[in-house]
């Protein structure tokens, strides 16, 4: 098939796929992720529980029970996911209250039925169904039995452990504070979950300073760790309407508990048909939950009845003169319901309406202080049963609509000025070769586009943002091509020559760095947090499509224009026709200027970590930040002023400026972002109460709470993400260009990340796990840079055997510096497209990209070389080679190879071998060489062009390279062969030579 | 915190080396590990055997890793310039022989 078929076809192709990728748009939904469209995100951390271990199959069996739990929240496309071993992701758009949400979705409901009396344990630690006073108010905190959670907790432990086969609790551990007689954080299943669990890092994140007094001055710690012994668990008194507990239970002071015996009659599963109803009899407690018996339940449920039945009666000692009912109320025994660690109901079994038990058949129900919604809630926990493993909260996010939306449109808007940047860029600098590249970037961006429609890939910020810099990546394929068309020219090659071997030469250097960048993203993917990893799978999808593009469409449209005057003349392609300023210029010996510049920042960055330290946001630091518009003139000493009760008032507070459909919206409202501590659900909830006295509109609040844990995950997994980059990178770049190569590179890429940490820290800029991103790309694009430059050295290493490596290296950075600003500044633009447009959540990730891309880049050439230079210079072969050298310039090394200065013959083409490339191989049979090559073998063979084969009889001087670009500077060496042959010659050129044809040559 | 500072100041230092006549054992590399290894390491030893905590990382934390730094320069570029000098000496035997 010949070239011009071969492209036809594949032009063809790409025009068939831009036209379904058209459809694919116009047809297909995008489907946004939560920071886009708002909603509620929640992150919990699974924990084992007592006879189910933490494995693949529990959390699947979990991820079930919550999908039927979020169904019934009637939520449309919510994604429930694994994230890591032992994090489940849950996300719910379009839902508004993260409460609500969380209490629905990971509530254990762990459901059990218990003969009260005969399992309460009262004030005197012994259990006794005959004492009266445990039957009055049964349940309640007004019961004789209710205490304190520190005091229920200091009566269990001094009970001996019962028997506790048929126990339902397994999380007995508590840290509780003996000097205030108070329950710090629990319970947890084991003394190390609890050591290191959030409540417990909460707990102390309220009062820093006495943590950190008693660090130093060595005294215990201000808690105890304590468990209850098996078969007695500690369980709330059921809510009495009049009294309204926040937050966590167990450690608010005016709660109350009861210490039972863990001998469960019932459980959830002993249940069916569970819906919420009304209690319609007279004196009803309104909402309650209905529900029916399994066969096993019926029966228990008949005999249990029975026997608190038999024991209310036997035990009765009623006033004189009561009648039936006032004696069931005085003296009838009861059987309590607990969900979790609560009391939820504890109805008495009337002895007199019900003396042989109650049958199970008809069901029952179960009443407490249930609201419809409340009652609901049960009633579906309860169908979808109860969570095999236990989960803890570590992260709640909660995005409004109208914030999302204004993320998108910003992000659009960044993506859209960073591609016309990109675009205008490309045209100016290489013309007729930049419209093609542009076209190969709009057909990349549709092709991208509708791939994320079609698999689909859901859509978020972090995700936009890997979007952006793909182009940045696809662009720069073909800066990296078009500088080598650019050499090729100038080496006096013909313009379709040019184009097919700057393809072939650059190509190799394209595959190494995507291949990198593709292996930062894929690890960026199997270890990051959940908005990170989209935009890993972007930045990862994008490599892929952009080399389809960047190499495969563009060259097909060059190869078909090649012969077309538009592209025909030098000048159209961006060639230049003098040389650069830096041509010449000693790299190496200047590199001890750059190196002390870069001394100097790292010095800088190293003094101003130490002053000012590194903003980690709250992804690592853990903390709750908040963001609400109040009614217009609120000051921040209004909200301060809200807060201040609820013993936030030394939160950070900063009024913030929004923009576009968001501020519209909010209408003339003053927006605020407040950081601080790490909030519970309760206390989110005050604080949005509190906040709504200043006219916040809690469905236009938006709440971002992360935990100690998930802090320690998010720090954890960057860690292990920059790790093994840095060692996977290290041994593909060792493989590639081995040991010597690896070293240097490895070195760049730190000073570039360490560069990067000290700007951090001088500009204040907030460290998120999307910094973790950034600075994970940086590795990619650095590495990338530096792979470019060594490529060009190893290969120049080849072409210049007698040269000094200095000569080598300063020959070769003179070569690709211009390529290196080139893409650095392709890949500039769309960052700071990023930055400036990307809004508050994406200006962090595109500062660190944009420093990384600027110090790569420089690394790369100022860094990099110098350091490989001195490191190849101090091996015998070379400190020889140099010393000779130097000798023969008479005491001071030439910065370039020069056949004139040196008999040496350092020049590359005077001693050139017979195979000298190994990026770019040995020009095979019908392949071009250059001008100059092509004069070498002239003089080799002794031929003398337009003599007919004249012999000569010495080597004349080298020729200038062409201005024009000739016809002979295309000749492959078999057309120097079968130059004589002017028949078979000729005869080829019309295409009807087969040999010619045979190499695809018209 | 404290050992990313001695890490960067250490960089830092490193950077200079270029001023100085490559004699490092291990050449400029030799110089760039040694010189991370003497920061932390004199940092450290500096701060009484402990790494300071986040919050207690301060400017006067940072200068704690040059001492370390310049030590292991100095014993790598004498160590070098040792063993350069002695293999050149084998050398010339070598070739006298």
């Amino acid at each position: 098939m010949t070239d011009r078929r071969r492209n036809s076809l594949i032009l063809l192709l790409v025009a068939l796929m831009v036209a379904a990728s058209c459809v694919v748009l116009a047809t297909k939904p995008t489907k946004q992720g939560l920071d886009l469209k708002g909603g509620v995100q929640l992150i919990y951390e699974a924990q084992a529980t007592k006879g189910e271990e933490l494995d693949q199959a529990a959390l699947d069996r979990t991820i079930d029970v919550m999908q039927e739990r979020v169904n019934s929240l009637g939520v449309a496309e919510a994604e429930i996911q694994r994230s890591g071993s032992n994090q489940i992701d849950v996300g719910l758009p379009d839902v508004t209250n993260p409460q609500e949400a969380a209490d629905t979705v990971g509530s254990t409901a762990q459901m059990a039925f218990y003969d009260w009396e005969a399992n309460v344990v009262g004030p005197d630690g012994v259990i006794d169904p005959t004492n009266p006073e445990i039957v009055q108010a049964a349940g309640f905190r007004q019961n004789v039995a209710a205490a304190p959670a520190y005091e229920a907790i200091m009566r269990a432990r001094e009970l001996k452990p019962a028997d506790g086969r048929r126990a339902v609790a397994d999380a007995q551990w508590y840290a509780v504070n003996d000097r205030t007689k108070t329950v710090v954080a629990g319970p947890q299943q084991t003394r190390e979950q609890l050591a290191t669990s959030t409540s417990l890092g909460r707990a102390f994140e309220r009062q820093p300073d006495v943590l950190r007094d008693l660090r130093r001055s060595g005294t215990a710690k201000p808690y105890r760790l304590v468990s209850i012994p098996s078969g007695y668990r500690i369980v709330e008194a059921e809510d009495d309407p009049d009294t309204k507990i926040e937050g966590d239970p167990i450690t608010r002071r005016n709660s109350r508990w009861f210490v039972l015996r863990d001998v469960a009659e019932l459980r959830g599963e002993d249940i069916k048909n569970p819906a919420q109803g009304f209690d319609q009899r007279p004196g009803g407690r309104g909402p309650n939950v209905t529900f029916e018996f399994s066969d096993r339940g019926k029966d228990v449920w008949k005999d249990i009845t029975k026997r608190i039945a038999d024991r209310g009666r036997d035990n009765c000692v009623a006033p004189a003169g009561a009648n039936p009912r006032q004696q069931a109320q005085i003296c009838a025994n009861h059987f309590a319901i607990v969900l979790d660690q609560k009391l939820v109901s504890v109805p008495l079994i009337d002895f007199n309406e019900n003396p042989n038990g109650i049958s199970g058949s008809g069901g029952s129900s179960i009443s407490g202080s249930f609201t419809i919604d409340s009652a609901q809630r049960l009633a579906n926990q309860l169908k979808s049963g109860s969570l095999p493993l236990k989960l803890e909260l570590i992260s709640q996010q909660q995005v409004s609509a109208t914030l999302g939306q204004e993320a998108l449109s910003q992000g659009l808007k960044a993506g859209i000025f960073g591609f016309l940047g990109v675009a205008i860029f490309l045209v100016l600098f290489y013309r007729a070769l930049g419209v093609v590249a542009v076209l190969g970037l709009a057909v990349y961006t549709v092709f991208f586009l509708a791939l994320i429609k079609l698999i689909p890939i859901v859509l978020t910020l972090p995700g936009i943002a890997g979007l952006i810099l793909t182009v940045a990546v696809a662009a720069d394929a073909n800066v990296v091509i078009f500088e080598r068309v650019k050499d090729e020219l100038q080496a006096g090659r013909s313009v379709p020559r040019a184009i097919k071997d700057g393809y072939r030469k650059g190509l190799s250097a394209i595959l190494d760095g995507n291949a990198i960048t593709f292996l930062v993203a894929f690890i960026l993917f199997m270890v990051a947090t959940a908005g990170v990893k989209g935009f890993a799978f972007n930045l990862g999808i994008g490599v892929i499509v952009s080399m389809v593009t960047a190499l495969v469409m563009t060259q097909a449209i060059l190869g078909l224009l090649s012969r077309s005057p538009i592209i025909t003349h030098p000048a159209m392609l961006g060639a230049r026709k003098r040389d650069p300023i830096w041509h010449r210029f000693d790299f190496v010996k200047a590199s001890k200027w750059f190196f002390s510049m870069s001394g100097v920042i790292l010095a800088i960055g190293a003094i101003g970590i130490g002053a000012k330290g590194l903003n980690f946001g709250i992804d690592f630091e853990s903390g709750t930040q908040i963001t609400a518009t109040a009614r217009q003139g609120t000051t921040v000493e209004d909200v301060r002023r809200v807060l201040e009760p609820l013993g936030e008032g030394d939160a950070k507070i900063q009024t913030v400026e929004l923009s576009g459909d968001a501020a519209r919206e909010r209408g003339n409202g003053q927006t605020f972002q407040l950081a601080t501590q790490n909030l519970d659900r309760d206390e989110l909830e005050a604080v949005t109460r509190a906040l709504g006295t200043l006219g916040v509109d809690p469905a236009t609040l938006d709440s971002n709470t992360v935990g100690p844990t998930f802090g320690q995950t998010v720090a954890r997994l960057a860690v292990i993400a920059i790790i093994a980059s840095f060692i996977l990178i290290a041994l593909i770049v060792w493989f590639r260009f081995g040991v010597r190569f690896t070293v240097p590179i490895l070195i760049a890429v730190v000073h570039d990340l360490l560069i990067t940490a000290g700007i951090y820290a001088l500009t204040g800029a907030e460290i998120t796990a999307s910094t973790v991103a950034a600075l994970l790309t940086i590795i990619g694009y650095s590495i990338y840079d530096t792979v470019i430059v060594f490529d060009r050295m190893r290969e120049n290493l080849k072409r210049l055997p007698s040269a000094a490596f200095s000569q080598i290296a300063n020959r070769s950075l003179s070569e690709v510096l211009g390529r290196s600003l080139i893409t650095s500044f392709s890949a500039g633009v769309p960052t700071l497209a990023l930055l400036l447009f990307g809004g508050d959540t994406l200006k962090d990730f595109a500062l660190a990209m944009l420093v990384g891309t600027l110090s790569g880049a420089y690394s790369s050439i100022f860094i990099a070389g110098p350091v490989l230079t001195e490191w190849m210079e101090r091996l015998p072969t070379f400190k020889a080679k140099r010393r000779r050298l130097t000798l023969a310039a008479g005491g001071t090394l030439p910065p370039y190879p020069d056949a004139n200065a040196s008999k040496g013959g350092v020049d590359p083409f005077a001693q050139r071998p017979k195979s000298e490339r190994i990026t770019a191989p040995e020009p095979e049979a019908g392949t071009a060489v250059s001008a100059n090559e092509f004069q070498r073998m002239v003089d080799e063979l002794g031929i003398e062009p337009g003599s007919g084969g004249r012999q000569r009889t010495a080597a004349p001087e080298e020729p200038a390279a062409p201005e024009q670009p000739s016809r002979a500077a295309d000749l492959s060496p078999e057309e120097v062969v079968l130059r004589d042959d002017r028949t078979r010659g000729t005869g080829a050129r019309k295409g009807k030579g087969k040999s010619n044809r045979r190499h695809g040559r018209r | 915190m404290a050992a990313l500072t001695w890490v960067l100041i250490a960089l830092a230092i490193w950077h200079f080396t270029i001023f100085v006549p490559d004699r490092f054992w291990g050449g400029i590399v030799g110089g760039f590990v040694f010189s991370m290894i003497g920061g932390v390491l004199g940092g450290w030893l500096l701060s009484g055997l402990s790494m300071p905590s986040r919050a207690d990382t301060d400017v006067v934390t940072v200068l704690l890793g040059i001492p370390g730094t310049l030590v292991a320069l100095t014993a790598l570029w004498f160590y070098g310039a040792r063993k350069e000098a002695q293999e050149e000496a084998a050398a010339a035997a070598a070739g006298r022989a």
